[in-house]
């Protein structure tokens, strides 16, 4: 399997058999890493919006192997601000980098760039898209803890929680479970559900989707727990908010029941929805999910710059 | 000779042309999206909305006397109104009677309704991919992911 070269825009390019081979590349490096493998590369992060975690995985995942990092943190200190054209803006760094991270507000700018650049780029995030770095390493966390994903031994049941509307990380991630055998569960605050095209999604892939009426339920049927944070800005009555928070937070007494191995992941960071003091349970694992990231990231700039 | 075959009514429920193109069946709501995108300022144009079809239920017709339509019309027009048929008329008779040719994929035709698609912030062409048709045709935005009911996109 080649990926040199090849772009990493979105989970939707990715076939089962890809995915799988970048899981197994990720293991590999994680168990033994070349500290001078990407010796001699240069890397640009160009983050037309600030994400200090997304930026500063990168740029470990690179300095990591010996590879080196250009670039800048936010538009503001760039001639976008000028009024250059993205197209341009990439013209010019693809002269400098052999690989280009990218984080941009807008929907499919990653694409866009990649019909632009020479060098591959990788999409750190576009907009309310795709963040498909974020959804390997969901996936990693959930293949290193439960091998049944992989090897198809067993139904592992997944449970969305929270905002699943608005959360890309969800979306990309359901699309990427429908490659395995899985059963999803979810529950969100009404006006907040998964959108129709993800359920069609999964209806197509024969995945189970059933809705729990309460983060309860979730919590006692599920092997992994997947929160997603909500946002104030999506309530238009602070009341509501208020309301609905105190029924979308986990804490450490809500775990009696749960399966001894159910983890509990969270794309980070999160605010309210997990109490700290579920922190100290075997069930958290949102901490360790993060640091997957850079193993993760390793992987997939290895496999693109031909070194893995 | 009073009487007059029933085939010939339907034909007049809109006014005859001698030479030019048919647009039929198309969804009632659209016929004057079709009309006005498909004449020109010189080109005269006969339309009939909330026709009776056993296809459709209701249905509109434009006719565009004296020319054919361009490749990039029938793009459009597969968009809006996939369900469209195109005659093309010679001396009052139909030489060619064909359903729009709906592609699998239409480039720069109609702009994105998401409005953070990056499409619709930089100087860059766009691109929808057919996910299911014809009624409704639903597309999906190459650039943003996003899917959409191919009747409620904005022609270019
Ligand atoms: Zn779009």
């Amino acid at each position: 399997m080649d990926f040199r070269s090849r772009h990493v825009l979105s989970i939707a390019d990715f076939t089962r058999a890809e995915i799988l081979h970048i899981l197994s590349k990720t293991r590999e490096i994680e168990t033994s890493p070349r500290i001078d493998m990407l010796a001699g590369k240069v890397m640009a992060t160009l983050f037309f919006e600030p994400s200090t975690r997304t930026r500063l995985s990168f740029e470990a995942a690179m300095q990591k192997l010996g590879g080196r990092v250009i670039g800048f943190s936010d538009a503001g200190s760039t001639s976008t601000k000028k009024g250059e054209s993205l197209a341009d803006t990439l013209r010019m760094v693809e002269q400098y980098a052999d690989v280009i991270v990218m984080r941009h507000p807008r929907d499919g700018a990653a694409r866009l760039a990649s019909e632009v650049s020479r060098v591959p780029i990788v999409n750190g995030g576009d907009g309310a898209n795709q963040h498909p770095s974020q959804t390997f390493l969901d996936l990693y966390t959930i293949a290193k803890l439960f091998p049944e994903l992989t090897d198809g031994s067993r139904t592992l049941t997944i449970a969305f929680a929270g905002d699943l509307r608005y959360g890309r990380t969800v979306h990309s991630l359901l699309s990427a479970l429908c490659h395995f055998r899985v059963r999803l569960l979810t529950v969100a605050p009404r006006g907040l559900e998964m959108p129709q095209q993800y359920l069609d999604e999964a209806a197509a892939a024969k995945v189970e989707v059933e809705v729990v009426p309460s983060l309860q339920d979730a919590i006692d049927g599920c092997d992994v727990l997947y929160m997603t944070r909500l946002q104030e800005e999506r309530f238009p009555d602070p009341l509501e908010f208020d309301h609905i928070k105190a029924s979308y937070r986990i804490s450490a007494s809500m775990l009696q029941a749960a399966r001894p191995q159910m983890r509990i992941l969270h794309p980070l960071p999160r605010v309210n929805e997990i109490a700290r003091d579920v922190d100290a349970t075997t069930h958290a694992h949102y901490f360790a999910q993060a640091g997957n990231g850079i193993p993760v990231r390793q992987a997939l700039i290895g496999l693109i710059l031909g070194a893995l | 000779m009073a009487e007059t075959p029933s085939g010939a009514q339907k034909i007049r429920q809109v006014e005859a042309i001698a030479n030019g193109t048919v647009i039929d069946h198309i969804p009632s709501p659209m016929t004057l999206k079709v009309a006005t995108l498909l004449a020109g300022p010189d080109d005269q144009v006969f339309m009939g909305m909330n026709l009776r079809s056993s296809l459709l239920g209701r249905k509109g017709v434009v006719k565009i006397s004296g020319r054919e339509l361009t490749e990039r019309s029938v793009s459009s027009l597969a968009l809006i109104a996939p369900t469209a048929s195109i005659s093309i008329i010679r001396d009052y008779t139909v030489v060619s009677k064909n359903p729009v040719p709906v592609p699998s994929r239409f480039e720069d035709i109609a702009r994105c309704a998401n409005p953070n698609c990056v499409t619709n912030h930089e100087r860059w062409s766009t691109r929808f991919d057919v996910v299911a048709g014809k009624n409704p045709l639903r597309v999906r935005c190459f650039y943003c992911e996003r899917s959409f009911d191919a009747a409620d996109l904005t022609l270019i």
